[in-house]
C-alpha cells in the first residue's frame, strides 16, 4: 500500500511539472523546421521585435508541414519558418498559409517568394563545383549538366547520394530538362563512376585534401570551412559557380510563412519583416553563409556575389516535391 | 486505443478515394520496397535470436569471467538510437552501406530486445528438466540444443517478433546506410512530396506486414514452460572459455565501443560545444518523459498481457494483435495520428507530456506486452486458483499474485520501454510540449548541422540514462533468490 | 450448518461429461476421500467445487447455500490444498498463511496456524527453503486460514517419500480435526483413501462406483472393479450354492447364487498344516509383514500376506488355508 501511495504521488508530480510547461495563447508560436543551432540565436532576437513572447518549436521542415496540416484549424502555430520552399508550398497549397502583405513581398526578388503570395524567402543556397586548382583550371570545369557527364571526368567526380540537396537537384534536371533527358544522363554519371560520399562536408574535405578533382556540393560548406580555418589561405578548394540559368546552378531557399487564421496576425507580420530585416539577413549572410534573400542587404563577412547575380533555373521551387520518381530514377542508375 | 494509429491510417488513406489507395499499392516500387523491408527484418531477426540467445545463456548460465558486468554492458546498446549507430558506423567504415550496413547497424542495436527476455526466461526456467536431460546421457551442449533451447523459445520468438517490427519501423539506420526500406518511401513522401495520402497507404501495408509476423510468431510460441523452484545451474565453459569470453568483449566493442569512440572523437575533434546546464535540464526532461511513458505503457500492457497468457479467445488476440501493429509503424506515422486525434479531441492535452507519454504508449506497447505475457505464462496459474479460493477477486488476485510473480518479466519490459522512449524521435518533435527539449532532439539538432563535439555530451549522457534500468534490472533479477 | 452435500453433478468440456450424476455428502468436520484411478474425474471434480470450472447440471451445497456457478471462486470459502502445495514464492510462510486474511487479524492467525501444523517459528523463512512435507503443512494452514466451509486437498502427499507421507498423512488429519474443518481428499492411493478418511466415496469414469466408510468399501465392495481396486485380491471363477463355493483352496463359505468370481484378501490366506498343498514361488519381505506367492497343485499362482515372523522359503511345500468368508460377485446378466 506504501508502495502504491508513493506511485501515485510520483505520477502524480510528473503530470503537474509537465502540464504547467504547457505553451499561452498569448505568444506568437514558430514552427522552425530550421535548426536551431543555425538560427536559434536569431530567433531569440526576433522576441524584442516582436514585443511579445515567442516559443519556437523546432522539427524536421518535412514533418512540421505533415503536422501542420492535420493540426489544421485547431493548430496554435503562428508562423511556419522553413528550410525549404516545398514544404511552405506544400502547406499553403491546403490553404493554410495566408497572404503576405505586399510591401513584405516587395521586399525580395520576384522569383524568390510565393506566386501565390503565401510564402517569402528569406534566404538562399546555390549549387556550386568545390574543385581543386592544383590538379584542374576553373576554365575547363563544366558549364553544363552535359559537360558533367563527358566521359573525360571519369572517377574524378565526388557526390552525395543521400543527400536532399543533390537529390534536389537530380529532380531540378528532370524538370527542366524532360525524364528521358534525365534517365539518360544518370546512366552516363553513373558510367563515369563518381565517388560516393556521406554528405556535402566529406566532399569538400576530399577536394580540400587533394583526393578528389571537384564535386557537387552547396555553397555554405565551403565559407563555413573558410571561417573555420580562419580565412581563405587556409583552404584549397576553391568554387565554381555555373550561371546561365542550368541545373549545375540550382538555388534552392529557406522561407516564411504565416497560418491562416492565427490570432497573433499583427506580431507574425513584424516577426516576418524582422527576418526579412537587416540584422536577421546579417544574420543569414555572416553565420550561416546563405544568400540574404533581400538584396538591400550586402553580405560582409563572406563576400557573397548578390543573389541577383545567381542566374539560377527558372524554377517554381515550391514544385520540386516529387522526389518519389526521383528516387526512382537513382535506384534504376545503380546510384541511390 | 492501440487502434487510433490505424484509424488514422484509414481516415488518410482513402480520403482522396480508393483509386489513389490502389495505384500506390499497385506501384511495383510498393511491392519491391516491402520485399526489401521484410528481407532485412528477417535477417536482422535471424542473427539477434543468435546473438541474444547465446548472450543471455552466457550472462544467466554459464561461468563466464565478468558476467554480471556484461551482463549490463550487453543490453546497453538498446540505449543507441539507431540513427547514432548508423552515423558512427559509416565514419568508422565508410564503405558498410546497402543491406550490408543495415544488417550490421540494426542487428547490433536491437539483438538486446532477444536477450533481455530470454535471460528472464532462463532465470526462471525449472532446472530439472536439463538435469533430467543430463542424466539421460546428453552432453551439456547438447541438453542446450535439445532441452534449453525449447524451454526459452517462446521468449526468444516474443523478443525476435519485437526485433523484426522495430526493424520494419526503422527509418534512422536504413537511410544513413542508404537501404532502400519501406520506410524511406513513408518518409519521402512526407519530406519531398509532402502528401500523406501514399504515406498513409505504405503505412497500412506495414501493418499488414506486422499482423502476419506476429500472427507467425503467436503460431510458432509454443508452450511455455513453468518457473523452477531453484537456481538454475552454472555450466562451466572449460575449453570454450576464452572464446566466449572473446566473443562477449568483441559484440561489446561494436555494440558500444564504436559508439564511444565515435563520441571520444567528437569531442576532441569538434570545436563547438554544450553547456552542462542545458544537458542537465535536457537529461531531466528526458526521465520524467520517459518514466512517464514507461509508466503509462506498463499500466496499459498488464491487462493486455494477462489476457493474452491466461486467454485464447479472440478477444485476446484481437487486443495483443491491434498493439503490435501500432509497433511496426515509423514513429512520424503514429506521431502525425496523435496530433491528428490529440488536437481534434483533446485539445487541452496537445503537446503536452501526457501526450507524447500516451504516444510512446501506441508505440512501445508491444514491448511491454511481450514481457508481461511471457512473464505472466510463467507463473503457475495454480497460485491464481489458490488466491482465488482464499477470498481474493481476479484483480485482487492479479495485483497481489500475478503480477509480482511475473515482476522479472514486467520489469524488463518496463526497462525496454524507458529506453526505448528515452531515444524515441520522430514522435517527439511532433508531440513534445513546445521549448521542451529531450536527449534524443538534442542529439539530432546538434548532429544535423554537423555540430558532433556538441552533440557528443547529450548521446553519452543518453548511455548513461540508459545504463540505470539496466543496472536495477540485472540486480534485481541476479538477487531475486 | 451441515457439511458438503453434492446432488446429480454433471461437469464436462463439451463433449462426454467426464462427471456423471455425482451425489455425496461430507458432513460438518467430516473427512472425505475421493478415490479413484487417474482420468476418472477426480480433478473436475475439484475444480467444479471451488468454482473454477461450471457445472452443466446438479447441486453443490456448503453450510446451507447453494454454490451455483455464478457464486465466483472468492466467494465459496472453499480452501484448496494443491498438489506440492504451490506457495507463493513471492511470500515468506507467514504472507502465504496470511494470505486470505485480513490484516488485523492476520498475525494472530498466523501464529496460531503455525503452531497448528506444527511450524511455530517458520514465519519468516521463504518457500524455497522449505522441505515438501513442510511446504504441504504450510499450504494446509494456508488454505485453512479464512476458515473455510470446505478444504479441498488435491493428492497432497504423492510427492512425498513414503516415511514422509504416513507421518505427514496422520499430521493434516490430526491437524484437520483440532481445526474443525470440514474436508474433501482427492487421491489414487487406495492406502492414503482407507487410513485417513471418515468416509470414501470411490470414483469410476465420472460416477460414483461406491460411497461408504473405509471398512466398509474394504469389506464389501460394491462390485468386482470397486474390490480389486481397493485392496489386493486372490481371485477365482466359482458357482456359489446355498453358502458354499468351490474353488483351487477347497470350499469356502460365501454368500450369493450361481456362478461368478469369488474374492479373497491375501490377509484372508493362512499358511500351517492344514488346508490345500502349495509351493512357495516367492517371499516379498515388506517389513512389518510379507506376502507369499504360492502355487497351487493346479497351477494357479496366489498371494498370501503374512504377519510376524516367517519361516517360509522359495521351494518349500506348505499347506495353505482361508480365514473367514469369501466374498461372491454373481456374474450379472
Amino acid at each position: 500500500m506504501r508502495h502504491r501511495a508513493r506511485t501515485v504521488t510520483l505520477v502524480a508530480a510528473l503530470l503537474a511539472s509537465t502540464l504547467s510547461a504547457c505553451s499561452s495563447a498569448n505568444d506568437l508560436i514558430i514552427y522552425s523546421g530550421r535548426n536551431e543551432q543555425l538560427v536559434g540565436g536569431l530567433l531569440d532576437q526576433l522576441e524584442d521585435a516582436v514585443g511579445i513572447d515567442v516559443q519556437v518549436r523546432y522539427g524536421g521542415s518535412g514533418e512540421m508541414a505533415a503536422q501542420l496540416l492535420e493540426e489544421g484549424q485547431g493548430t496554435e502555430a503562428d508562423l511556419f519558418f522553413s528550410q525549404d520552399a516545398g514544404a511552405l508550398g506544400a502547406v499553403g497549397a491546403q490553404g493554410r498559409l495566408a497572404e503576405l502583405p505586399a510591401d513584405v513581398l516587395g521586399m525580395v526578388p520576384e522569383n524568390y517568394r510565393a506566386r501565390d503570395k503565401r510564402w517569402v524567402a528569406t534566404s538562399a543556397r546555390a549549387r556550386v563545383i568545390a574543385y581543386d586548382p592544383r590538379v584542374v583550371q576553373e576554365s575547363e570545369l563544366p558549364k553544363t549538366v552535359e559537360e558533367v557527364v563527358d566521359p573525360k571526368w571519369k572517377g574524378k567526380i565526388g557526390y552525395a547520394p543521400t543527400n536532399g540537396s543533390w537529390q534536389a537537384f537530380v529532380t531540378s534536371v528532370r524538370v527542366l530538362k524532360g525524364e528521358d533527358f534525365a534517365k539518360d544522363w544518370l546512366k552516363k554519371f553513373a558510367a563515369n563512376e563518381p565517388k560516393r560520399f556521406d554528405n556535402n562536408n566529406s566532399i569538400l574535405k576530399a577536394v580540400d585534401d587533394g583526393q578528389l578533382p571537384f564535386g557537387l556540393i552547396n555553397h555554405y560548406y565551403w565559407y563555413a570551412m573558410v571561417a573555420e580555418k580562419g580565412g581563405q589561405a587556409g583552404v584549397k578548394a576553391r568554387l565554381h559557380r555555373v550561371g546561365n540559368g542550368d541545373p549545375l546552378a540550382l538555388v534552392n531557399v529557406a522561407g516564411v510563412g504565416i497560418i491562416q487564421g492565427t490570432n497573433q496576425s499583427e506580431a507574425a507580420q513584424k516577426a516576418v519583416r524582422f527576418l526579412l530585416s537587416e540584422k536577421a539577413q546579417r544574420h543569414f549572410a555572416d553565420v550561416t553563409a546563405e544568400y540574404p534573400a533581400n538584396p538591400d542587404v550586402k553580405p560582409g563577412k563572406h563576400q557573397l556575389p548578390p543573389i541577383t547575380d545567381l542566374q539560377a533555373p527558372d524554377l517554381d521551387l515550391s514544385k520540386l516535391s516529387s522526389l518519389q520518381e526521383t528516387l526512382k530514377l537513382l535506384q534504376e542508375a545503380g546510384l541511390s | 486505443m492501440a487502434v487510433l494509429p490505424l484509424a488514422y491510417l484509414a481516415v488518410r488513406s482513402f480520403e482522396r478515394g480508393g483509386g489513389v489507395v490502389w495505384d500506390v499499392l499497385a506501384r511495383t516500387r510498393t511491392a519491391e520496397l516491402a520485399l526489401r523491408s521484410l528481407s532485412l527484418a528477417l535477417a536482422v531477426t535471424a542473427s539477434c535470436l543468435v546473438l541474444g540467445v547465446l548472450g543471455a545463456w552466457l550472462v544467466v548460465r554459464s561461468d563466464l569471467v565478468g558476467r554480471r558486468v556484461f551482463g549490463v554492458l550487453l543490453v546497453l546498446p538498446l540505449a543507441v538510437p539507431s540513427y547514432v549507430a548508423g552515423f558512427t558506423w559509416i565514419s568508422v567504415v565508410p564503405d558498410l552501406t546497402g543491406f550490408a550496413g543495415a544488417f550490421v547497424v540494426l542487428t547490433l542495436v536491437s539483438y538486446p530486445y532477444v536477450l533481455l527476455p530470454v535471460a528472464a526466461a532462463l532465470r526462471t526456467a525449472d532446472p530439472a528438466v536439463e538435469e533430467v536431460a543430463r542424466s539421460l546421457g546428453r552432453t551439456s551442449r547438447q541438453v542446450f540444443f535439445s532441452v534449453t533451447l525449447r524451454q526459452i523459445r517462446p521468449a526468444a520468438l516474443a523478443g525476435g517478433l519485437l526485433v523484426a517490427l522495430y526493424v520494419l519501423s526503422d527509418f534512422g539506420a536504413v537511410s544513413l546506410m542508404r537501404y532502400e526500406a519501406f520506410t524511406l518511401g513513408i518518409y519521402t513522401s512526407y519530406r519531398a512530396s509532402f502528401d500523406r495520402t501514399p504515406a498513409a497507404v505504405l503505412g497500412v501495408v506495414l501493418v499488414v506486414l506486422a499482423i502476419a509476423l506476429t500472427v507467425g510468431e503467436r503460431r510458432a510460441r509454443g508452450v511455455v514452460a513453468h518457473r523452477g523452484r531453484r537456481q538454475p545451474l552454472t555450466v562451466p565453459l572449460g575449453r570454450a572459455r576464452v572464446p566466449a569470453l572473446a566473443g562477449a568483449a568483441v559484440l561489446v566493442l561494436l555494440t558500444l565501443g564504436v559508439p564511444v569512440i565515435s563520441l571520444v572523437w567528437w569531442l576532441v575533434e569538434g570545436t563547438s560545444t554544450s553547456s552542462a546546464a542545458d544537458v542537465l535540464a535536457t537529461t531531466g526532461n528526458t526521465v520524467a518523459v520517459s518514466a512517464l511513458g514507461a509508466l503509462l505503457t506498463l499500466l496499459l500492457a498488464l491487462p493486455v498481457g494477462i489476457l493474452a497468457a491466461r486467454h485464447q479467445g479472440r478477444l485476446a488476440r484481437g487486443v495483443e494483435l491491434a498493439s503490435f501493429a501500432g509497433h511496426a509503424l515509423p514513429g512520424i506515422t503514429v506521431g502525425l495520428a496523435l496530433v491528428f486525434f490529440g488536437i481534434r479531441f483533446a485539445p487541452a492535452l496537445y503537446q503536452t507530456m501526457p501526450m507524447l507519454a500516451f504516444a510512446y504508449a501506441v508505440l512501445f506497447l508491444p514491448l511491454a506486452v511481450g514481457a508481461v505475457r511471457t512473464g505472466v505464462a510463467h507463473a503457475p496459474p495454480v497460485l491464481e486458483d489458490v488466491s482465488r479460493s482464499l477470498g481474493l477477486g481476479r484483480l485482487r488476485t492479479g495485483l497481489r499474485v500475478t503480477v509480482p510473480l511475473a515482476t522479472p518479466g514486467i520489469l524488463a519490459g518496463t526497462a525496454l520501454v524507458f529506453l526505448t522512449c528515452a531515444k524515441e524521435l520522430p514522435a517527439t518533435l511532433l508531440l513534445r510540449p513546445t521549448g521542451v527539449d529531450t536527449l534524443a532532439t538534442e542529439l539530432w539538432t546538434r548532429t544535423e548541422v554537423g555540430a558532433y563535439a556538441a552533440a557528443a555530451p547529450y548521446a553519452a549522457v543518453l548511455l548513461v540514462v540508459a545504463a540505470i534500468p539496466a543496472l536495477v534490472l540485472d540486480r534485481f533479477s541476479g538477487g531475486e533468490r | 450448518m451441515s457439511g458438503l452435500a453434492v446432488k446429480r453433478l454433471v461437469a464436462g468440456y463439451g463433449g462426454e461429461p467426464v462427471l456423471r450424476e455425482v451425489d455425496f455428502e461430507v458432513p460438518e468436520g467430516g473427512l472425505l476421500a475421493v478415490l479413484g484411478p487417474s482420468g476418472c474425474g477426480k480433478t473436475t471434480l475439484l475444480r467444479v467445487l471451488a468454482g473454477f470450472h461450471p457445472a452443466s447440471s446438479g447441486e453443490v451445497w456448503l453450510g446451507g447455500r447453494q454454490l451455483t456457478a455464478d457464486v465466483p471462486p472468492e466467494q465459496r470459502g472453499i480452501g484448496i490444498v494443491p498438489q506440492e502445495g504451490a506457495l507463493f514464492p513471492h511470500l515468506s510462510v507467514a504472507g502465504n498463511v496470511g494470505f486470505g486474511l485480513r490484516r488485523g487479524e492476520r498475525d494472530d492467525r498466523v501464529e496460531e496456524l503455525l503452531d497448528l501444523v506444527g511450524l511455530a517459528g517458520f514465519g519468516a523463512r521463504m518457500p524455497a527453503q522449505l522441505s515438501g512435507g513442510q511446504a504441504q503443512r504450510v499450504a494446509l494452514a494456508r488454505a485453512l486460514a479464512p476458515r473455510p466451509g470446505v478444504v479441498l486437498l488435491d493428492e497432497p502427499f504423492s510427492a512425498l517419500d513414503a516415511g514422509l507421507r504416513e507421518e505427514l498423512r496422520a499430521d493434516v488429519r490430526a491437524t484437520l480435526r483440532a481445526a474443525g474443518a470440514t474436508a474433501l481428499l482427492v487421491t489414487h492411493d487406495q492406502e492414503e483413501a482407507l487410513s485417513i478418511a471418515d468416509h470414501v466415496v470411490v470414483l469410476r469414469d465420472g460416477a460414483v462406483a461406491q460411497f461408504a466408510r473405509p471398512q466398509t468399501i474394504y469389506a464389501s465392495p460394491a462390485d468386482l472393479g470397486v474390490a480389486l481396486f481397493v485392496g489386493d485380491a486372490v481371485t477365482f471363477r466359482g458357482v456359489a450354492r446355498s453358502g458354499l463355493v468351490a474353488t483351487p483352496l477347497g470350499e469356502l463359505r460365501t454368500s450369493g447364487d450361481g456362478p461368478g468370481t469369488v474374492l479373497l484378501r491375501p490377509e484372508q490366506l493362512v499358511l500351517g498344516t492344514a488346508g490345500v498343498p502349495s509351493t512357495v514361488d516367492d517371499v516379498l519381505f515388506h517389513g512389518h509383514d510379507a506376502t507369499v506367492l504360492l502355487r497351487l497343485a493346479d497351477g494357479a499362482q496366489v498371494r498370501a500376506r503374512v504377519q510376524g515372523r516367517i519361516s517360509v522359503r522359495p521351494g518349500d511345500s506348505v499347506a495353505v488355508s482361508v480365514d473367514g468368508p469369501a466374498l461372491f460377485f454373481g456374474d450379472t446378466a
